[in-house]
């Protein structure tokens, strides 16, 4: 066991004075991999972002239906009775053109322009909760509605929230091919690091082979080197998305003011943070393991 | 300790380095190596060492067979030797201390019995003031000094020694001599090679001649 953790010390020892011979390359080659981490990462945060917005949207379609604004009560009990009545159609709400006024009425920035109006230029109309239809039935059902001259206008109220839902699924499918190609990039920025780092130290490996060093011995600075460089470079990643939020923050928060939403950016939860963290350094090791793999088989027994 | 049977080693192109060659060196003899540059005495010391491989025949080194022996296996059989290069092979990164810390390093002795063997081997070769210098400061000399200390530090069973005294005069020559005699005296084997026959001779041991892969009497 003293042995063992003899061994790694010494390792490990190497690899610090590996990186401390030329600090500024490190701190380069830190940020290259936190800007290979930064991005997926982004990305993903993006779309995790957009998507608590869009799980608080209802997908389920809503129809607004207007009816024609002079129409009497009997009527709109009958047509009430008829859109109930018709398939799909799970409930029908309706909002009088008084109550619609009241509630625009509480929107402060509406009174004044409402107030110059005289009399009430809302029409009644019909919140239709509608069961989740194909595209072509609810087209149908939309027909059925608008067959009655009674109605006026129908409007689908879930368009924005199905296309931002179908953008999420197109960013989370994005997100994943960016990662791809990121790990992919980093493995080939380690092993390249690597390899170089191989090539100025050429000189003690050959000398340490020669006098007994086995491939472990070898190969165990590297693997130091790119696990510290995978997990700082991580965190620099981390980092670069944190300050990137950071500054998007105030007018994203702002936008979504103006549509009457509340909406914060956050940085994915630890969990995914720490899954990132050890996916960069067991990309970054495997990049190392197969490079001083391929370096040990050039310079051969 | 050391036998060579039947030992070729031809190097791709075709040029035989070694021809049929047989010997022993047996445990604690000093063997001297003679012979002109391009005899094959670095290839001789190679094969002793698991640098290179025969082509044909074997070579047996404290019982193994080398040509045998598993590849993870090769750095255990190494660390039971010495070896000092002709061209030094000194880290020039780092500095002399740490220069002969690396075999302990590789065996990964305890950090504290490591200093105190590695002073002592400095000693030995006269560098023990010199161990906080970059080994560029130091003379030819003193540079084959180092290596003989790195070489000794991890006290192996075998010292190899190509040309250890090539570049030197011979005053220094004799110096380095006189250090291979003590460690012969406390029973390690030794193999050095030479050009110079007149230092061998003074010391009445054996000598294998080789010229042109082949021993001459």
């Amino acid at each position: 066991m003293r042995h063992w953790l003899r061994l790694h010390s010494i390792a490990l020892v190497g690899t610090l004075k590996l990186i401390l011979q030329s600090p500024l390359n490190a701190i380069l080659n830190l940020l290259v991999v936190g800007i290979a981490v930064a991005l997926p990462l982004g990305l993903y945060t993006g779309v995790s972002n957009l998507q608590n917005l869009s799980v608080r949207l209802p997908t389920e379609p809503q129809l607004s239906v207007f009816l024609q604004p002079d129409i009497s009560n009997g009527d709109i009990a009958r047509q009430k009775k008829r859109i109930e009545g018709l398939p799909g159609v799970i409930s029908v709400k309706h909002i009088s053109k008084q109550s619609a006024l009241e509630s625009l009425q509480g929107n402060s920035g509406m009174r004044e322009l409402l107030a110059g109006l005289d009399g009430n230029p809302l029409p009644d109309a019909f919140a239709v909760q509608v069961k989740l239809l194909g595209d072509g039935e609810l087209e149908k059902l939309a027909l059925a509605i608008k067959a009655d001259p009674a109605v006026d206008t129908l409007q689908q109220d879930n368009d924005w929230a199905k296309r931002l839902a179908s953008l999420v699924a197109l960013g989370h499918e994005s997100v994943l091919t960016v990662s791809v190609l990121f790990g992919t990039a980093l493995l080939l920025i380690t092993a390249n690091l690597v390899r170089m780092q191989i090539l100025t130290r050429l000189d003690e490996i050959e000398v340490s082979k020669l006098i007994g060093a086995t491939d472990s011995f070898i190969r165990r600075p590297f693997l130091y080197f790119a696990t510290l460089q995978g997990l700082l470079g991580g965190v620099v990643g981390i980092g670069v998305v944190a300050i990137a939020l950071s500054r998007l923050s105030k007018p994203v928060e702002s936008l979504a003011t103006l549509y009457g939403e509340h909406f914060t950016l956050n940085l994915p939860n630890a969990y995914v943070l720490a899954i990132t963290l050890a996916a960069v350094v067991l990309v970054s090791l495997l990049g190392a393991v197969l490079s001083v793999s391929r370096q040990l088989k050039v310079l051969g027994g | 300790m050391i036998q060579f049977n039947q030992v070729t080693k031809r190097y791709p192109g075709g040029f035989e380095a070694l021809k049929n060659l047989s010997f022993q060196i047996e445990t604690g003899e000093l063997v001297f190596l003679a012979g002109h540059s391009g005899a094959g005495k670095s290839t001789l010391l190679k094969l002793i060492a698991g640098i290179d491989k025969p082509s044909s025949g074997s070579v047996v080194v404290s019982g193994q067979t080398l040509a045998a022996i598993r590849r993870a296996a090769v750095p255990f059989v190494r660390r039971h030797l010495g070896l000092i290069f002709q061209d030094h092979k000194i880290l020039f990164d780092r500095s002399v201390f740490d220069n002969v810390m690396l075999p302990l390093d590789i065996i990964g002795f305890d950090r504290r019995d490591a200093t105190k063997r590695v002073r002592a081997a400095l000693d030995k070769v006269g560098l023990l003031n010199h161990e906080k210098l970059n080994p560029v400061s130091l003379s030819g000399g003193e540079q084959q000094r180092l290596c003989i200390a790195r070489a000794v530090v991890h006290r192996p069973s075998i010292l190899l020694a190509d040309e250890p005294t090539g570049n030197l005069d011979r005053a220094y020559a004799l110096d380095i001599m006189e250090l291979f005699k003590s460690f012969h005296q406390v029973g390690v084997t030794i193999v050095i090679s030479a050009h110079d026959e007149t230092l061998m001779a003074d010391y009445g041991r054996r000598i294998l001649r080789l010229n042109k892969g082949q021993f001459t009497q």
